[in-house]
């Protein structure tokens, strides 16, 4: 992916209120094809808030937001784009659903309206399924899997459509050490051999920075946004490995993805 | 011509409904089950139409339907606690199975009932004109019994309501008073059978309370903003009802909506001119 | 099969049918989209337009002539165009608008009853429901409501279980949310109120919740709810048609209080099997094919 380094996402002078409070304040950033970006900040920084405009569901935001060249309010090829949400395995357990069935949900919107799976979208199911080792679940009902067994139907729910870009919101909240280790190894083989764009938003900064190339640091604004290594080597990684909550330092790496 | 017993009797029966009626509500509505004063009201409706039947097969001496009514309300409210819990995701389901059940077995027996359909008009959309002696001592009874039970253990009722766990935790038995609680609802709605009747006695109950709501900063507030809209809405019932026979329940209810939306136009529209002069000011602050 | 011989009987045989399939259909997603009282609503919505149409027909002879069930469609069909516009446009509305639209609903309704001094049998029918007031014609405009209303689920299935499962995932992965929200309000409307002749007002809710909650609790698949709602939705309907034959029972009581019992006996059949699992499988662990 060296050759290419086409702007997936611009984000120009973004900021946010909700009803009177800046919960977003002058964000610029850029992601480029094949980035691997961790968004991190404390908790209430507004990382969610953020993923929300950068996904649609905020219209009220002021700035420019732009995937792949179009304004976001404009935009439409949202199958391009996956995501997990952090209250994805928050659904309703009653409900009488299948793994495969639940999987197929990420097809419908790149079917569009009044067409119907055929047999390769329920080839791509079974991949997708394949990929997050949950195959042989498929035919069970999603409420009585484990949480995290859970969290890799969504997650496969949000590959099948065969995204660009992967935004995955706390993916990692409530799985041990070890299987986040493995879940973040998994990612990084994507990103790598698919040349997927990932953007994995988390409050823990500890351990995935062994795995994303680029971090972006918010706390209302912007704090750092570059490449894992000038992370590593600025003070803000003490500072938000800790979970440190209000962050005062001015370092003004408004950058870009270069 | 003009029986000045029935006027008072209906407007006394007016008075006590308007007056109980949204203070339970207000309740209900904080702890966000409004819909269970629907589905009680329909399970009373079945309560009167198995004492009616009881008076016609003369299987029990002539009991007056409203007891039964009562008791089938009070039985119901205590079912629908139990079905709550039954579906983990979807408890929003209790309600209307007991409210289509009941309806259905009201329907069933109003049926096999040889009564006339003119005496079930009355039970299910209030003629507050027809409210006899006996049926207003059994009013009077009821709203006595409410107001002492809400003048007791109002406070814990409240507690409850706004937060169950920290209700618990405090030291307050929970399930006596969710009981206490039911209780309370199941004198209310039979109470208000002949005023309002069956299908709008859950109106009658969370509409003003709504409206209340949206006005009050305290619950004591609260309280004494419904009472004042469900009295406003009753009187317009009766007065319908008297002067030009329209059904003493549809006056109320449609009062106490129009209340209802005319004030939540008002609270949108005082919220949008506030966020206008927030923007405003903000961008004079800038 | 000696009342067939009667041509009403068949009709309201052939009446209940449709209405035994479309209803718990529109039911199983009314029940999964956690608004079940939206039934409920929408009948009392279509009383206020048989009640508005009782009374205008007083002073317009030639509006008697129409089947006020129609003008009760047509009430519906608006009202919930209306629910949904409240929903999205007031915030306080989000928990109020279906007990508030069903109260007002009923009031109005009442009001224009009383206006209309039309509290006798036929009201009563339009109650409780009846199978003795159907003709040929009705069928006819049911069969193809029905007809229509099935199609219509079958093309947007796969939007409307989204919606279901998940409504803001669906918006992200590009689903018109709101038009289909739409499309799905309006088909439900048009079949509560047109099963409003056999079953009544006040128990069109009985055959949409009931069976579609019976369902939610065997089914494991969300294909096989359907399957399940239809089955018991058609029982009860058989039920309460032969009990309106031969007992003389209202017809839509007796299919509300079977749809009831069966409901009942699988919550009791569940109880006696156990509760059911939870979490049955064993925590599966990401295979290390990264590393391949």
């Amino acid at each position: 992916m060296e050759d290419s380094t086409k702007t997936l996402l611009e984000v120009n002078h973004l900021s946010f209120r909700y009803e009177s409070e800046l919960v977003l304040d002058d964000i610029n950033m850029n992601i480029n094809q094949g980035d691997f970006v961790g968004l991190v900040g404390p908790n209430g920084s507004g990382k969610s808030t953020l993923v929300r405009v950068l996904l649609g569901l905020h219209k009220h935001y002021q700035g420019e937001v732009r995937w792949f060249g179009t304004p976001v309010r404009q935009f439409h090829q949202w199958p391009k784009i996956g995501y997990v949400s952090q209250k994805a395995n928050r659904f309703n357990a009653g409900f009488p659903v299948t793994v495969y069935e639940v999987v197929a949900m990420g097809l419908y919107g790149k079917k569009g309206l009044l067409r119907f799976l055929n047999r390769k979208d329920k080839q791509r199911i079974h991949e997708a399924l394949e990929q997050v080792d949950m195959l042989g679940y498929k035919k069970k009902n999603m409420g009585r899997l484990s949480g995290g067994q859970q969290q890799r139907v969504f997650i496969a729910r949000a590959l099948v459509s065969d995204p660009e870009v992967l935004i995955l919101d706390e993916p990692t909240v409530g799985v041990d050490a070890a299987s986040a280790q493995a879940f973040y190894e998994r990612l990084s083989h994507w990103n790598r051999e698919k040349g997927i764009t990932l953007i994995l938003v988390t409050h823990d900064v500890g351990a995935m920075t062994k795995y994303v190339t680029k971090v972006a640091c918010l706390n209302q604004q912007l704090h750092f946004h570059g490449t894992t290594r000038e992370f590593e080597e600025s003070d803000l990684a003490g500072a938000y490995g800790h979970d440190v909550h209000i962050i005062h330092h001015e370092h003004d790496h408004h950058a870009g993805g270069a | 011509m003009f029986d000045i017993n029935f006027v008072e009797r209906s407007i006394i029966a007016a008075v006590l409904i308007g007056l109980t009626a949204p203070l339970i509500g207000s309740f209900l509505v904080v702890r966000r089950s409004s819909l269970i004063a629907d589905s009680l009201a329909h399970v009373t409706l079945t309560g009167v139409t198995a004492g009616v039947l009881a008076g016609n097969l003369q299987a029990f001496w002539d009991i007056n339907p409203l007891y039964t009514g009562f008791l089938f309300a009070f039985a119901g409210s205590l079912i629908i606690e139990r079905v709550r819990h039954t579906y983990g995701g979807f408890q929003e389901l209790a309600a209307p199975i007991l409210m289509a059940a009941a309806v259905g077995l009201s329907a069933v027996f109003m049926s096999i009932s040889a009564d006339g359909v003119t005496e079930w008009y009355g039970y299910l959309f209030g003629s507050v004109v027809s409210v006899q002696m006996e049926d207003l001592w059994f009013i009077g009874l009821m709203t006595i019994a409410a107001l002492g039970l809400l003048a007791a253990f109002g406070r814990e009722l409240m507690f409850l309501s706004f937060d169950e766990e920290m209700a618990a935790a405090a030291g307050i038995p929970v399930k006596v008073f969710n009981v206490l609680l039911a209780v309370l609802l199941a004198i209310v709605i039979s109470a208000s059978m002949q005023v309002v009747g069956v299908l709008l006695a859950g109106a009658l109950i969370t509409l003003p309370a709504a409206a209340a709501m949206q006005w009050a900063s305290g619950f004591k507030r609260m309280l004494l903003i419904a009472v004042i809209i469900g009295e406003a809405s009753v009187a317009a019932g009766v007065t319908g009802s008297i002067l030009f026979g329209i059904a003493s329940g549809g006056g109320t209810v449609v009062t106490a909506a129009f209340i209802l939306f005319a004030t939540l136009l008002l609270r949108t529209w005082i919220n949008w001119k506030r966020n206008r002069r927030l923007k405003y000011e903000r961008h004079q602050g800038a | 099969m000696i009342f067939l011989e009667f041509d009403f009987l068949r009709y309201a045989l052939i009446i209940g049918l449709m209405i035994g399939v479309v209803a718990p259909v529109a039911g199983v997603f009314v029940v999964v989209r956690k608004t079940p009282m939206i039934a409920d609503a929408m009948s009392h919505t279509a009383l206020t337009g048989i009640a508005f149409h009782l009374w205008l027909a007083s002073y317009l002879v030639w509006l008697s002539e129409w089947n006020p069930l129609y003008t009760g469609i047509l009430f519906t069909f608006i009202v919930s165009f209306l629910i949904e516009y409240l929903r999205r446009r007031f915030q306080a509305f989000q928990e109020l608008s279906i007990p508030v639209v069903m109260a007002s609903a009923i009031g109005l309704g009442v009001v224009f009853i009383s206006l209309a001094d039309g509290f006798n049998n036929d009201l009563f029918n339009y109650l409780f429901g009846s199978i003795l007031t159907v003709n040929a014609a009705d069928a006819v405009v049911i069969g193809i409501i029905s007809a229509v209303s099935l199609l219509l689920f079958l093309l947007f299935y796969k939007e409307l279980l989204f919606l279901a499962f998940d409504e803001e995932q669906a918006a992200v992965n590009g689903i018109p949310v709101q038009r289909v929200n739409l499309l799905f309000a309006g088909i439900t409307a048009v079949i509560v109120a047109s099963s409003i002749s056999i079953l009544g007002v006040l128990l069109v809710s009985a055959l949409i919740t009931l069976p579609a909650a019976a369902a939610l609790r065997v089914a494991s698949t969300f294909k096989s709810m359907f399957l399940y709602a239809v089955v018991f939705g058609e029982t009860a309907v058989l039920a309460g048609f032969f009990a309106s034959y031969y007992y003389d029972l209202s017809s839509g009581g007796t299919i509300a209080v079977v749809s009831f019992l069966i409901w009942t006996i699988i919550v009791l059949a569940e109880k006696v099997a156990g509760q059911r699992r939870q979490r049955p499988w064993k925590e599966a662990k990401w295979t290390d094919k990264a590393n391949q």
